[in-house]
């Protein structure tokens, strides 16, 4: 299973969604989330939308391993 | 010389005068010392909360370095686009929330220090952020450096909180008529840190 963590206002679009998942990329999640929360999986495909994985900056196609971290990341307003 | 790196994330303020003697301290070598603290702002412009970038619109390139000194009254006036947001300009916030991603922004923020510590001669660097909720006039991060001269502190201390702004995984809500909405990255502090990707504008 691969846990999910959504930041920022994806949270708002994600608090129905599980809390884990079976997927083999980060990109399988995006398009597998569509079925059930379209207006998730819309914010994801923003370009700005970055994902990391056991909290490192990765590609959409980076491969999954069973007990990891992909987190969602809308642009960072910190500071 | 070994550099001595500070970071912490944290809910409760800081001690800027307790900070900065930490920096003062730090070896005997430090000849310069600067220190910037970030504050909570009583409102942000509307403007400010529609993402410039979502629109591809370019307007910020001027206006990131100063914005918080002029806070913004009339500057509507001579933006024709956003005029029709004129009468919402001044919209004071209840509360301003930030979140984070434990554990990674923590280190984005050691990567970004030694980043600094690449590029210039620095002896003592300090990263306070805070997380959670705060209201206007509170203290939200400090950036301190430390180093023999002061060119490297100013820069080292500009560069440290235009990397921050953009890299460092925290996100801002803020409240107002108890209404939450999500603040919006800024196309301006995007540029302010893409001047550092020259390989040789030290």
């Amino acid at each position: 299973m691969i846990n999910l963590l959504f930041f920022g206002r994806l949270g708002d679009f994600a608090k129905q969604v599980p809390a884990t998942i079976e997927a083999s990329t980060p990109a399988e999640i995006r398009q597998l989330l569509a079925a059930d929360f379209p207006d998730l999986a819309r914010e994801l495909h923003q370009p700005q939308v970055l994902v990391s994985v056991n909290k490192m900056i990765v590609g959409w196609d980076q491969p999954l391993f069973d007990g990891g971290e992909v987190a969602f990341l809308p642009p960072v307003t910190g500071g | 010389m070994s550099m001595s790196t500070r970071i912490r994330i944290q809910q409760q303020d800081f001690d800027l005068a307790e900070e900065y003697q930490l920096l003062r301290q730090s070896d005997s070598a430090v000849g310069a010392v600067v220190t910037f603290s970030g504050l909570v702002r009583d409102f942000e412009l509307v403007s400010e909360l529609g993402s410039e970038l979502d629109r591809g619109v370019d307007r910020g390139v001027d206006r990131g370095v100063d914005r918080g000194v002029d806070r913004g009254v009339d500057r509507g006036v001579d933006r024709g686009v956003d005029r029709q947001d004129q009468s919402s300009t001044k919209n004071p916030i209840d509360l301003l929330s930030l979140q984070h991603y434990p554990g990674m922004t923590e280190s984005l923020l050691e990567t970004i220090v030694e980043q600094a510590n690449q590029r210039w001669n620095l002896i003592a660097t300090t990263v306070i952020h805070r997380v959670g909720d705060l209201v206007p006039k509170d203290q939200i991060v400090l950036v301190g450096v430390a180093s023999q001269h002061r060119t490297d502190a100013f820069e080292a201390a500009q560069f440290l909180m235009d990397y921050l702004k953009t890299q460092a995984t925290f996100w801002k809500s803020v409240r107002r008529n108890g209404e939450q909405q999500w603040v919006e990255s800024k196309a301006s502090d995007q540029q302010a840190a893409a001047r550092w990707d020259g390989s040789d504008d030290k």
